[in-house]
């Protein structure tokens, strides 16, 4: 090993990736290692939809070739799990029990789909949309003109719901507190947002209105392959279920670490942990912004990406607070649809 | 869909890589793919150095491995991290994901996999211990890993497996759960990769498809041609070959004798080919070279004999078990005197049949030592081979005398006009006559006046060149394009196969390419060579020998300028080098590569 | 040996021609120096050949390179004369392509023990069922009187001229312990010893090595001449005991004082042939004749 600097970044998404080419840029003799679980290189999650308009080949989802991160000197490890971070002896042990040595890390492991507890017995006849192969699997379940039951909603569920919309599908969203995940709407908003989710198409239950979920079973044969029953005894029948209730950071490897986590690892603006060589950046995040006195998420790809930005910068010796870049509220067109900014991606 | 797969498994020795290899290959044969696969071993006996597997699976059988691989399997960490390399532009490479001890930074695969390749962590110890209770099968697991992956039927395997462990009881009941473990397993994977299983071809009529190597197929070659004797000596690489025959021979009721030394083996086989068997022996160089003095006795006595010789690196005890191409001077010129020979070096395992049965034709039919010529790279090289269901040769191709009331003493030696003498063997009354390394008359009586010298010379000449029409045998080929070409290659023996890869690959960049496959070296075909060359702005001729053995014997058959690509890598040469002369001689400009 | 009586060459002439003996030497004469014992190998190898019955073609002659080697020429069957020293391997070829065929390996002491040693012992452990008849006459004729494995110490020639400081071989001793099924010794100058010792050896089934002592009247006018020999060669003692392979191993030890003629060790074992043909049937092989004249099978 020489003694050139060791950036280790964890996670290979919007933030890691960015913080990678700015740690490239400002400190050029410097080793950058990218872990990731991933068996993919960074893609873009959020033209996944694009699935369904028969789009297979995930080497088309690749944001940058195999050859920028030969070019950048970027060690990429996909498929590498980290288990443990040591922050006395800056190490991080990987699952295949090899020990890396950092100078710098970077916590940029993002958010996996959450699934509430109630759920979780019925995981195997439910599809989720979080990897590539998940949605080439829905893709290849659902029928043509296929009826797809959406549990919950969030941004990512309302995304992939317009797609298939479009594509002459016919989605039913069964509305709970998770429907405008991350976004936060009111109680008294909400009508004209559901509103808004029929005008674009949406077949819309409020799961409340029927006493909320009660059971996922097979479809009896030939009826469609999943039945939903409710509490108040009434039935749905669908192709596809498939839960969306909001992301929660990926941290499990950070317990233990001797760094400060709630919901998220909580950073400074400078978004430095609290060890001073640990930085993170992203949804798996929490930075502290004095003017509402509290640490605060930040979802949206453009705040993530200046995220990861940032953090390079400061690795890097620059001293700099965390501003955010984008309003992340939820809009309302004027013919009446909704607009996500986390929908699109650049 | 073109298949065309190749496959690695990197594994240090105990992993099981080369037995992993071999169930993969027959698992492919049996599904009804071409293939060619090369297994290398540490030079050691025993100890825990690398092993690797490579198998090149096929539509239509492959004269060589392809330089990079679509799947790269690791059975060990430290021996496949500078291999992975190998895996192609989104090829798979697939590991072990839960190691046993604790590593340092860069002790694990999965540090060195490029951007570009598609990793697959697979928990192959615990797979393995799952299923069979024991980690030992891991390499079982692996294949049906890949079997699986690859959405392959998984019946093939397991016939492949029975038929490696057969009647191992409850061994081969834990392979077989380690093979469906693996399989299931494989199964459950997303595929990132873009490697492709056509369906397999259809099965050629009247002949069964089998996997086997070199050596065996020279078995196979000489049992088909009704070998009744071999006598022989172990020697790596050829030592397989009398081993084969030495469980294969009795059954047939032929005889199989190992001998005290080489000096032995040649002198016994040419005893029995005196007599009339079908003789044959098998070497490697040293042997040869221990053997040169009696084949030059074969050629004066015109006794009938096969030797089959696997090349090693040389000189002397050289490298036993490394591959290298430099007898073939030993073969067509060792030993003293104007001595010709036959010499044909077959290029690949189907060849290796082919030679080996016609080998036995042309030792009976023009009276002379046969020099079968393989190197350590294709007597090891597994391919699918299509056997005829009726073997191709012929039973007996002598041309015996007829000595029935001959008083006067049977001229044993008299002058023809295609120089083959009518023979006679023991046994056959009148035929009575002493074979010796004298310089004789026609009756074989000792006799060194220059006519009677010059005639039986000429005779021993002359009587070859017939065998360049021998039935059933095409001396040399011509493969590529027609007509007037910017390079040409000429090659022998195994590395034809290097030099065919790279001459399809070079016509595929526009280069006007053509490669002669020359099989028989001695006595060499001037003619067809002759009319290839004219056609050949440039001559290639790449050899793995030091000295370009084969492009001396090509110029003084053929006078011209040729360019010799001597390689000596311990190994076969790799395409990818002779592409680039092919280029340089084409006028393309050639990246230098990296050291 | 025994009472002298006149021969006469009409009575002789007519023996010999009424034997059908002369139908096994062949037209050529023998190249070797008048007065050579190696004369009378040739006739009790005719001799022999002609009383056992055995036709000419189901007979070959093997050798090697010297004096001695010459012999396949002046026999009338199939003959191979090979290279220096591979006499035994190529028989060993021959017996084995065709055990019908009676072969016998013949040779001299350079060609059987100096460069041909190494194949002895495995065709004698092998019990390869040929006859090997070792013409020793302590010399290399062909290139002129040099050394020999077998030479005496002291002995001058052209190779040391300083006097031969090396101990010779005693074949007898090395075959017997190599494993030879029989071992027997004769006198090129006793021609009745030695014919009936070539028979007898011809009969043997099984590996039967004889030596024969030989003297070189051309190159060897101080060591093994007729006189010498004459004078040492003796029969092995009647109480011998052919069976009694200690016995014979003592009396060949006293062959470096004078040699003793006679049939040194005799026993009956498996040859080369039954072990190729058991190995057949263990593999459940069906034994096959071999390749014959005309592809015809022999056996």
């Amino acid at each position: 090993m020489s003694d050139a600097r060791h950036h280790v970044i964890i996670g290979s998404g919007v933030a890691g990736n960015q913080a990678a080419e700015t740690l490239r840029a400002r400190d050029p003799d410097s080793r950058i290692t990218m872990v990731t679980v991933s068996r993919l290189p960074f893609f873009n999650r959020y033209d996944l939809p694009r699935v369904f308009r028969g789009e297979r080949d995930w080497r088309r989802f690749v944001i940058y070739p195999a050859e920028y991160y030969r070019r950048n000197r970027i060690a990429l490890r996909r498929a590498t799990k980290v288990v443990a971070v040591d922050s006395i002896n800056q190490t991080l042990t990987l699952q295949h029990k090899e020990t890396i040595h950092f100078d710098t890390l970077l916590v940029a492991s993002g958010a996996r789909s959450y699934l509430p507890e109630e759920l979780s017995e019925y995981r195997p006849l439910l599809l989720g949309f979080g990897a590539f192969h998940e949605a080439v699997q829905v893709a290849e379940t659902l029928p043509k003109r296929g009826h797809v039951i959406m549990l919950g909603g969030d941004t990512i569920g309302l995304d992939l719901a317009r797609t298939l919309i479009e594509l002459r599908h016919r989605v039913t969203l069964l509305a709970d507190d998770y429907t405008f995940w991350p976004h936060e709407v009111s109680e008294a908003d909400r009508p004209r947002y559901i509103a808004a989710l029929r005008n674009m198409g949406f077949e819309v239950i409020e799961a409340k209105e029927r006493g909320s979920l009660a059971a996922v079973s097979q479809g009896a044969p030939g009826l469609p392959a999943r039945r939903l029953v409710f509490k108040d005894g009434s039935e749905l029948h669908g192709d596809v279920v498939m839960p969306f209730f909001g992301n929660v950071p990926i941290l499990d490897f950070m317990i233990g670490s001797g760094v400060d986590i709630e919901r998220g690892l909580l950073v400074r603006p400078d978004l430095r942990t609290t060890h001073e060589n640990i930085y993170a950046a992203g949804d798996n995040c929490q930075i502290w912004t004095d003017s509402v006195r509290r640490y605060c998420f930040y979802h949206g790809w453009k705040n993530v990406r200046a995220m990861g930005e940032l953090a390079a910068r400061n690795i890097t010796g620059a001293n700099e607070a965390w501003t955010p870049q984008h309003d992340e509220s939820l809009r309302l067109t004027a013919d009446g649809k909704i607009l996500s900014p986390f929908w699109e991606y650049q | 869909m073109n298949t065309d797969v190749q496959i690695a498994i990197v594994g240090s020795a105990g992993d099981g890589t080369i037995a992993a290899g071999d169930i993969l290959r027959r698992a492919m044969a049996e599904i009804g793919y071409r293939v060619i696969s090369f297994d290398l071993y540490p030079a050691e006996i025993r100890g825990f150095g690398k092993c690797i597997a490579r198998l090149r699976v096929s539509d239509e059988q492959a004269y060589s491995l392809k330089q990079k691989s679509d799947i790269l399997v690791s059975l060990d960490d430290s021996h496949a991290i500078p291999h992975v390399g190998e895996a192609r532009e989104w090829g798979a490479v697939i590991y072990e994901t839960n190691s046993v001890n604790p590593l340092p930074e860069g002790a694990h695969l999965s540090a060195h996999i490029d951007p570009g390749q598609v990793p697959y962590n697979v928990p192959i110890r615990e797979l393995a211990e799952k299923s069979t209770g024991a980690a030992r099968s891991r390499n079982i697991v692996v294949v049906g890993y890949i079997i699986g992956l690859m959405r392959l039927p998984l019946e093939p395997a397991l016939r492949a497996l029975t038929g490696k462990f057969k009647g191992k009881g409850e061994i081969a009941q834990k392979n077989e759960a380690a093979l469906r473990a693996g399989y299931e397993e494989g199964l459950r994977w997303f595929r990132l990769d873009d490697i492709e299983f056509g369906p397999p071809p259809a099965q050629e009529r009247g002949a069964h498809l089998e996997m086997i190597n070199g050596n065996a197929a020279i078995v196979r070659g000489a049992l088909d041609a009704g070998i009744d004797t071999f006598f022989g000596y172990p020697i790596t690489p050829a030592t397989s070959i009398m081993e084969r025959l030495a469980s294969e021979m009795p059954k047939r009721g032929a005889r199989l004798v190992q001998t005290e030394d080489e000096i032995a083996a040649i002198s016994a086989t040419l005893g029995a080919g005196f007599a009339g068997a079908r003789a044959a022996t098998a070497t490697s160089g040293p042997g040869l070279s221990l053997m040169a003095e009696m084949l030059g006795f074969g050629v004066i006595a015109e006794v009938p004999s096969v030797v089959f010789v696997s090349q090693r690196g040389g000189p002397s005890t050289g490298m036993p078990t490394k591959h290298e191409q430099s007898d073939l001077n030993m073969a067509v010129f060792g030993g003293h005197g104007d001595a010709p020979r036959i010499v044909i070096a077959p290029t690949n395992v189907e060849g290796c049949y082919r030679c080996a049965g016609r080998a036995f034709e042309m030792a009976e039919a023009y009276q002379t030592p046969v020099i079968v010529l393989l190197d350590l790279y294709l007597s090891n090289r597994y391919e699918t081979v299509p056997f005829p269901d009726r073997p191709p040769f012929e039973a007996d191709t002598n041309r015996y005398a007829d000595t029935r009331g001959g008083a006067a003493g049977f001229q044993r030696y008299v002058l023809t006009a295609d120089g083959v003498s009518p023979r006679s063997t023991p046994g056959q009354p009148g035929g009575m006559h002493v074979a010796t390394g004298l310089e004789h008359n026609e009756l074989g009586r000792p006799n060194d006046q220059p006519d009677m010298h010059l005639a039986q010379s000429r005779k021993r000449h002359e009587k070859l060149k017939a065998a360049l029409r021998h039935p059933g045998f095409e001396p040399a080929k011509r493969f590529g394009d027609t007509g007037a070409v910017d390079v040409g290659l000429v090659a022998w023996g195994s590395s034809f196969g290097e030099c065919l890869e790279a001459m399809y690959l070079a016509q595929e960049e526009g280069i006007r390419c053509a490669a002669l496959k020359v099989l028989m070296i001695s006595p060499f075909p001037v003619e067809m060579a002759t009319s290839f060359l004219a056609d050949c702005k440039e001559v290639l001729v790449p050899e793995v020998n030091y000295q370009g053995q084969f492009a001396g014997i090509l110029q003084m058959q053929v006078p011209r300028a040729v360019t010799r690509m001597t390689r000596i890598p311990c190994a076969p040469m790799r395409v990818e080098e002779i592409l680039d002369e092919i280029r340089r001689l084409a006028g393309r400009v050639v990246e230098p590569q990296a050291a | 040996m025994g009472e002298i009586r006149p021969v006469y060459l009409e009575d002789k002439l007519k023996e010999v021609e009424d034997s059908g003996r002369l139908d096994y030497r062949s037209k050529a004469l023998p190249t070797w120096c008048p007065g050579c014992g190696y004369f009378s190998i040739v006739e009790a190898v005719a001799t022999a050949l002609c009383e056992l019955g055995i036709p000419n073609e189901n007979a070959v002659m093997v050798s090697g390179i010297g004096c001695s080697s010459r012999f396949p020429f002046f026999i009338n069957t199939y003959g191979i004369h090979t290279l220096h020293g591979r006499a035994l391997p190529s028989a060993l070829g021959v017996k084995t392509a065709n055990p019908a065929l009676t072969v016998v390996a013949v040779g001299g002491d350079g060609d059987g023990f100096a460069i041909g040693g190494g194949h002895v012992p495995h065709a004698a452990r092998r019990n390869l069922d040929i006859t090997y008849l070792l013409f020793d006459n302590g010399i290399y004729g062909l290139t002129k009187g040099q050394t020999s494995p077998t030479s005496a110490i002291g002995f001058k020639t052209p190779t040391s001229p300083y006097a031969n400081p090396d101990r010779p071989l005693n074949p007898l001793l090395m075959l017997l312990s190599y494993g030879a099924s029989w071992v027997g010794q004769s006198y090129a100058g006793d021609p009745e010893h030695l014919r009936s010792m070539v028979r007898q050896a011809l009969e043997h089934r099984g590996f039967s090595y004889l030596h024969i002592l030989s003297p070189c009247v051309t190159f060897d006018k101080t060591h093994r001449t007729y006189v010498n020999l004459g004078m040492q060669v003796h029969p092995l003692p009647a109480t011998h005991d052919p069976a009694d392979k200690l016995a014979a191993m003592g009396e060949a030890m006293k062959n470096e004082q004078a040699p003793a003629v006679g049939l040194y060790y005799r026993e009956q074992r498996p040859t080369l042939d039954d072990a190729l043909d058991a190995l057949v049937e263990k593999a459940g092989g069906e034994k096959r004749g071999l390749r014959g004249g005309r592809g015809r099978k022999l056996r």
